[in-house]
């Protein structure tokens, strides 16, 4: 029981940490950085939950969605450099013309 | 073994116009082997099933569609001789358009287009339910508009276009709404448990709606056949839906031939045909209420159908007399002649019950022929002189034996000529005259005789006016400095086809009537109509059409050949019937300036625009209404700054509170 407790703290500090890089940070990569990091708490929970219930298939969902956030995560860079050749920047207060 | 491939009928030429659209432009001849190939198997095809059902099979397949209703195939007497003419006068016609498009630079979408056209006519034919029918017929209607403005660059063929899908329009909306107020009744009396449609049947079937027809409320059953002869009003050009088919000769002269003579405006009396159990049970309350204006006895419906077709046939024939355009004479006289088989429906299916079905559509197959001959001959003509004027022309037999030979057997086919009693004689001979003789018993049996004055003054002026075209445009001395040749082969070929069966087709009568009266039988369905003992007719009736139409030969001949009145002081003097006459009683007038123009635009769409823009416009737009949602967005638009951190900060903050939400809620 404590085991999983503490796993859970970590995953929740992880995702703040995560949830507090996306609200402050200005540079698009810090910005993923930070999604990935919510990622990952939410696999850690995943990993935890599965392992307390001696049950498989959390673990194999965690592979799917680390699969899936790598995907992600390419494509992200992707934009991100073609975002940089565009405008030499990645800072996303100077992207912001889809709005009124 | 021909009735399992019954489908194939339509399909094929389905087919053809898809690859002559696309592959057309690659190919010799605009792709027009495909849809040849694809008609002449359609007729082999329909040919087959006429000698494996002939003289008591039908065919019947059906396939469950949607809730109710079914796609299906039914082939009776009725369906087998409209198929075999469709698809052997729409063959000869794409033929002959081989050599008369030759040099249209738009070949594959002319026979793409008049293949949809042809498939969707035997889809007309094929069709073993209303709904089926219905889509084949606005097909029809669609493939009209786009071949009536096949040289859409022309601004005359253009509106002539719009006109023939506005007007055909109008009896459509009609037809519909008999489909619905039929129905309607129909699905009343199934909930309320009077009429139970056999297992396998659907509703709109029409074996299951003459199954219930005679149990659907008089009155209803008048107005839904009224509804369904509007549709045929305006297919089949009657007045006072008329307007549109002269005008639709803008198209080229082979499509005229093929929608405007053989085809389409025969769906009009096809439907009629078809549905003409329902139109025999119709109540007889004109008559009843009106015994001064109308005969006694007579089903409304029947007796409205005799009246708008007997005064089409005298009325477009009136026009006919004094048009100079080749395919306009041409193209009152299909009016006319429509005009007829609608005045057979009517009155021999008064009297006669279901052989009038025999006799209009016996009319029907042979004026298809030498309505479509007369059409290509004309087509011949226009291509050797260049101009559709007959003013313009004269002295062309010598020059175009063929052609103007055909014309003329198609010309004594129209008038009705032969030799009464040898029964010898044109096709036109023995169909008109079944149908005069017609009008005659059903004036001996009602006492109403004026049916029987229209189609005998109406014989009369066919054979005038189709004898003055013939006269003016072969006789005489060339009025044009033209090189006129006789057509290539391609193209007088299915004119001399044409003509041996304009000649001979006649000959079939004995057949034919016995084939078609049992249609109805077939179907199980029994046809009202009181059959009298069949009165004596008298010598002078059996003559009188073959002497008007003589008759109308001679006095063609005197002013048109011999010259002996002279018409151009007339036409110079502005005689007013002439003016009238010339000026198509002015409907063109009436129906596009007063009608379309003054009434619908400026009256109608007028105050409904002032409704619009002034009234709703201005309460909504410039009202309080439009001036809140205005402001509402302008605030609300702020929202959207473009700042990601600002979206990702909202969506944290609302999943907090949802979860500060479920947490209070005790979940």
């Amino acid at each position: 029981m404590t085991d999983l407790f503490s796993y859970l703290i970590i995953s929740a500090v992880i995702f703040t940490i995560g949830a507090y890089g996306i609200i402050t940070q200005r540079s698009g990569i810090k910005i993923l950085m930070s999604i990935e990091l919510m990622l990952n708490s939410a696999n850690l929970n995943l990993v935890a939950f599965s392992s307390f219930n001696g049950n498989a298939s959390g673990q194999v969902f965690a592979l799917f969605s680390i699969a899936i956030a790598a995907a992600e995560a390419a494509i992200g860079f992707a934009i991100l450099v073609a975002l940089f050749r565009a405008r030499d920047t990645i800072n996303l207060d100077n992207i912001n013309i889809l709005r009124w | 073994m021909f009735s399992d491939f019954a489908a194939l009928i339509v399909l094929l030429p389905v087919i053809a116009f898809v690859l002559t659209l696309f592959l057309g432009k690659k190919l010799p001849h605009g792709g027009a082997y495909f849809p040849i190939a694809a008609i002449a198997c359609s007729f082999i095809i329909s040919l087959g099933i006429f000698l494996e059902i002939y003289p008591n099979g039908i065919v019947q397949q059906s396939w469950p569609w949607f809730a109710n209703m079914n796609i299906g195939i039914l082939i009776d007497p009725l369906a087998v001789v409209m198929l075999m003419m469709v698809t052997f006068v729409s063959l000869l016609i794409h033929i002959y358009a081989v050599g008369y498009m030759a040099h249209d630079p738009a070949k594959p979408r002319y026979f793409a287009e008049t293949s949809l056209f042809t498939a969707a006519m035997l889809g007309v034919v094929l069709s073993d339910n209303i709904l089926q029918f219905f889509i084949s017929w606005e097909l029809v209607g669609l493939c009209s508009f786009l071949l009536i403005g096949f040289w859409y660059h022309k601004p005359s063929a253009a509106a002539a276009a719009k006109k023939a899908f506005l007007v055909t329009r109008v009896g459509d909306v009609l037809f519909l709404a008999g489909i619905v107020l039929l129905y309607v009744n129909l699905s009343n009396l199934i909930s309320n448990h009077l009429f139970t449609p056999e297992p396998g049947n659907f509703i709109l079937q029409f074996k299951t709606m003459f199954e219930a027809a005679a149990l659907i409320d008089p009155t209803q059953l008048t107005y839904i056949t009224l509804l369904f002869f509007g549709g045929a009003v305006g297919k089949s050009g009657q007045f006072p839906l008329h307007g549109w088919l002269p005008d639709a000769m803008e198209g080229p002269t082979t499509v005229s031939a093929l929608i405007h003579a053989a085809t389409m405006v025969t769906a009009g009396v096809y439907l009629v045909a078809r549905t003409f159990p329902m139109f025999a049970l119709t109540p007889a309350t004109l008559g009843e209420h009106f015994p001064a204006l109308f005969p006694a006895h007579v089903p409304d419906s029947l007796l409205i159908v005799a009246y708008v077709g007997g005064f089409t046939a005298l009325f477009a024939a009136t026009m006919g007399l004094v048009m100079n355009d080749i395919k306009r004479v041409l193209a009152y006289s299909t009016v006319s002649q429509l005009g007829y088989m609608m005045l057979a429906l009517g009155t021999a299916g008064a009297v006669l019950g279901a052989k009038a079905v025999g006799i209009s559509m016996f009319h029907l197959i042979s004026h298809a022929f030498f309505k479509a001959l007369l059409f290509l001959c004309a087509g011949s003509v226009i291509h050797a002189v260049g101009t559709n004027d007959i003013r313009e022309m004269g002295g062309l037999f010598s020059k175009m034996k063929i052609t103007g030979t055909t014309m003329m057997i198609a010309a004594l086919a129209l008038a009705g000529i032969g030799i009464p009693f040898l029964n010898i004689g044109t096709a036109g001979f023995f169909s008109k005259d079944m149908i005069i003789e017609g009008t005659f018993e059903y004036g001996e049996q009602t006492g109403d005789m004026i049916p029987y004055a229209f189609a005998i003054i109406a014989a009369l002026l066919t054979s005038i006016y189709i004898f003055r075209l013939w006269f003016m445009a072969f006789t005489g001395t060339p009025r044009s400095e033209r090189h006129s040749h006789e057509s290539p082969n391609v193209m007088t070929r299915p004119l001399m086809i044409l003509a041996i069966l304009a000649l001979f087709f006649g000959f079939t009568q004995g057949y034919f009537y016995p084939y078609l009266e049992k249609n109805f039988e077939l179907m199980h369905v029994e046809v009202a109509g009181h059959e009298g003992a069949a009165p004596e007719i008298p010598v002078i009736v059996i003559l009188l059409p073959v002497i008007v139409g003589v008759l109308g030969f001679l006095i063609s001949y005197a002013i048109y050949y011999k010259r002996m009145l002279d018409m151009s002081k007339i036409i110079s003097s502005g005689n007013p019937i002439y003016k009238l006459l010339l000026n198509r009683y002015y409907e063109p007038k009436i129906g596009a300036d007063m009608i379309g123009v003054k009434l619908t635009h400026g009256v109608v769409a007028q105050s409904g625009e002032f409704v619009d823009r002034k009234i709703i416009d201005g309460l909504v737009i410039d009202g309080i209404i439009g001036k809140t949602a205005f402001w509402l967005g302008e605030t609300a638009r702020k929202l959207q700054t473009g700042v990601v951190q600002n979206y990702a900060s909202v969506t944290l903050l609302g999943v907090g509170l949802l979860l500060l939400i479920l947490k209070l809620r005790g979940v």
